[in-house]
């Protein structure tokens, strides 16, 4: 009994091995995740924006379509892949942190394209016409570009951040949400839901939300700091 | 400044939060004070009402220890040699499958000192056994190997039961660590714990439904472990239970016997909440509805009843919060509902 509150405080005064286990593995995967999502993704966002060729507005809508993958679906694919009758069962991935994050970054990184895309597309003509008139080679105009968006990026690592550590459907897929091992905060919301626990699922909620908020606080002041 | 506002902001949704976690318990304890009276009245014919009396909980056990509903859980090892095939419905051959953890593991589990410490489980915390060892049980005595580079890992499918009244967190350390394996568990429903292992992705299931396992022996899934006789080894026993408003409006508690209070229910049109989820507890229920009414897993068979049949598709204690939010019926194991209750029912 008591407030959902008071069992977070507790749990969390506590430290509880297998809370601080959860907690390990949600950072580990969703850190991971969002940080390749964001190595794949900007650059290819900044290219597909700043550049103009034949079949980019085909490219755009696919990777448009491609950030409403339900995540479910995704982690379907996957376990299918990696399962132990699948084609890529050899690489013994299944129930493992890795296949997570190879999951997260198939769901993020067409967020992070779409997002960069959209946000160079708009500075693109500025900045191609001053880099045209200092002179600039194709390579630092790209760099010109890049530098242009810092302010961007992180905003776009937070969306990325965000969406890594609040999904469930893939994650549970894949993961297994198996005990000290894959189990992370959204899973085992949902296991303590299943069980009817609901107060403990709200409590791991809160401290969700409050890791969350913290590393939007440091990503932010960070942000202002070398946007400035 | 704008942080200040957004860091504001933060701290009402926070207190908001704060607010709806103190208004529960003070919500519920004004039904506290009406229901209160409706458990006594049936108190008097009925013994073992004083726990629910004091609770929030209205929803109580109407009907247990029928045979009908005995509630037996089986392990059984999954065979490497079995005929896997992948989502296209071709062979596949190669399977991993660590049969040395899965021997280790059920001989384990089968051994008198694991035997033992089931039987007592929950037996301190609830005052009641919520499992029961099988008298007919084959109790191992032989050697076990402890694990190797190779073996150590070893993939438990089970169902959401054993998982969720502790059970295995009880049992599987002591395992653990007094041979040197890690057990990976995922738990699910039967059905869907018996898929995982024909996908391979399991090296033994425990689960409880006499007619999937049998299924799952006869398609060559299974394998006799080191030690033992046959493919299914059934090792420990509870009861479901089925439970209903503390009115019982169907009568439930006085019919004969589960398949009366179940034909009771049906009669009434009284609601009734299933799993849905092809779990065991789901299949079980199914064995129990008059024939006549035709009701299977699927959708359709049930689809004249909706309006008192609910398939929820949910784990046992998201069925049971439900249940009791609906006044409805519902059938559930005891350890489940122990849990349940002792939470008080508060989410």
């Amino acid at each position: 009994m008591g407030s959902a509150l008071q069992k977070a405080i507790t749990l969390i005064l506590s430290a509880d091995a297998e809370l601080l286990n959860i907690l390990s593995v949600t950072a580990r995967m969703s850190i991971q995740s969002s940080l390749l999502a964001l190595l794949l993704g900007v650059p290819l966002g900044v290219w597909l924006g700043a550049r103009k060729f034949p079949g980019r507005n085909a490219l755009v809508v696919l990777n448009r379509t491609l950030m409403g993958m339900p995540p479910v679906v995704c982690g379907l694919l996957f376990y299918m892949l990696f399962s132990g009758v699948g084609p890529l069962r050899h690489m013994k991935l299944l129930f493992t942190v890795k296949i997570m994050v190879m999951a997260q970054v198939v769901l993020i990184t067409p967020i992070v394209v779409g997002n960069m895309e959209t946000y160079v597309a708009g500075i693109a003509p500025a900045i191609r016409e001053t880099a045209k008139g200092l002179g600039l080679s194709s390579c630092k105009t790209f760099l010109l570009m890049c530098g242009e968006c810092v302010y961007q990026i992180f905003s776009v690592y937070l969306l990325a951040f965000a969406r890594s550590i609040a999904e469930v459907g893939a994650v549970s897929m894949v993961g297994g949400a198996i005990a000290w091992k894959t189990n992370v905060m959204t899973t085992a919301i949902m296991q303590y839901t299943n069980r009817g626990s609901f107060s403990l699922g709200i409590a791991l909620g809160m401290i969700l939300l409050a890791v969350s908020l913290l590393v939007n606080i440091v990503i932010s002041l960070l942000q202002r700091r070398l946007s400035r | 400044m704008k942080k200040i506002v957004s860091l504001l902001l933060v701290a009402v949704m926070l207190l908001g939060l704060v607010a709806c976690g103190a208004a529960k318990p003070a919500e519920t304890q004004a039904p506290e004070t009406t229901a209160a009276p409706a458990p006594v009245e049936t108190a008097a014919p009925a013994t073992e009402a004083p726990t629910e009396a004091a609770l929030v909980v209205d929803t109580c056990i109407l009907k247990e220890a029928d045979d009908k509903m005995l509630n037996t859980y089986t392990a059984i090892a999954v065979n490497p040699e079995a005929p896997f095939t992948d989502a296209d419905g071709n062979a596949v051959s190669d399977v991993a499958v660590n049969t040395a953890g899965a021997d280790a593991l059920i001989q384990w589990l089968l051994s008198q000192e694991a035997l033992d410490m089931a039987g007592e489980y929950g037996v301190a915390e609830y005052g009641e056994h919520l499992f029961y060892v099988k008298d007919n049980a084959p109790v191992y005595a032989g050697e076990i190997a402890p694990a190797t580079e190779e073996t150590k890992v070893i993939r438990l499918s089970t169902t959401t039961s054993v998982n969720d009244s502790g059970l295995l967190g009880y049992l599987l350390p002591v395992f653990e660590s007094t041979y040197g394996y890690t057990v990976e568990v995922q738990s699910a429903g039967t059905g869907k714990a018996i898929n995982a292992a024909k996908f391979g992705n399991a090296d033994l299931i425990l689960v409880h439904s006499k007619s999937q396992e049998e299924a799952f022996v006869e398609e060559g899934f299974a394998r006799v472990v080191d030690g033992f006789e046959a493919e299914r080894i059934s090792f420990l026993y509870n009861y479901f239970v089925l439970c209903g408003p503390s009115a019982d409006p169907a009568g439930v508690k006085d019919s004969a016997s589960v398949l009366d209070a179940f034909a009771a229910i049906a009669d009434g049109k009284y609601t009734f909440v299933s799993r849905g989820d092809g779990s065991g507890t789901h299949t079980k229920e199914l064995s129990l509805w008059p024939e006549a009414l035709g009701i299977t897993k699927e959708a359709e068979s049930f689809a004249a009843y909706t309006d008192w049949y609910v398939s929820a598709n949910a784990g046992m204690g998201a069925c049971l919060v439900m249940a009791e939010e609906m006044g409805a019926y519902i059938l559930t194991d005891k350890a489940t509902f122990l849990t349940f209750v002792a939470n008080d029912g508060v989410m």
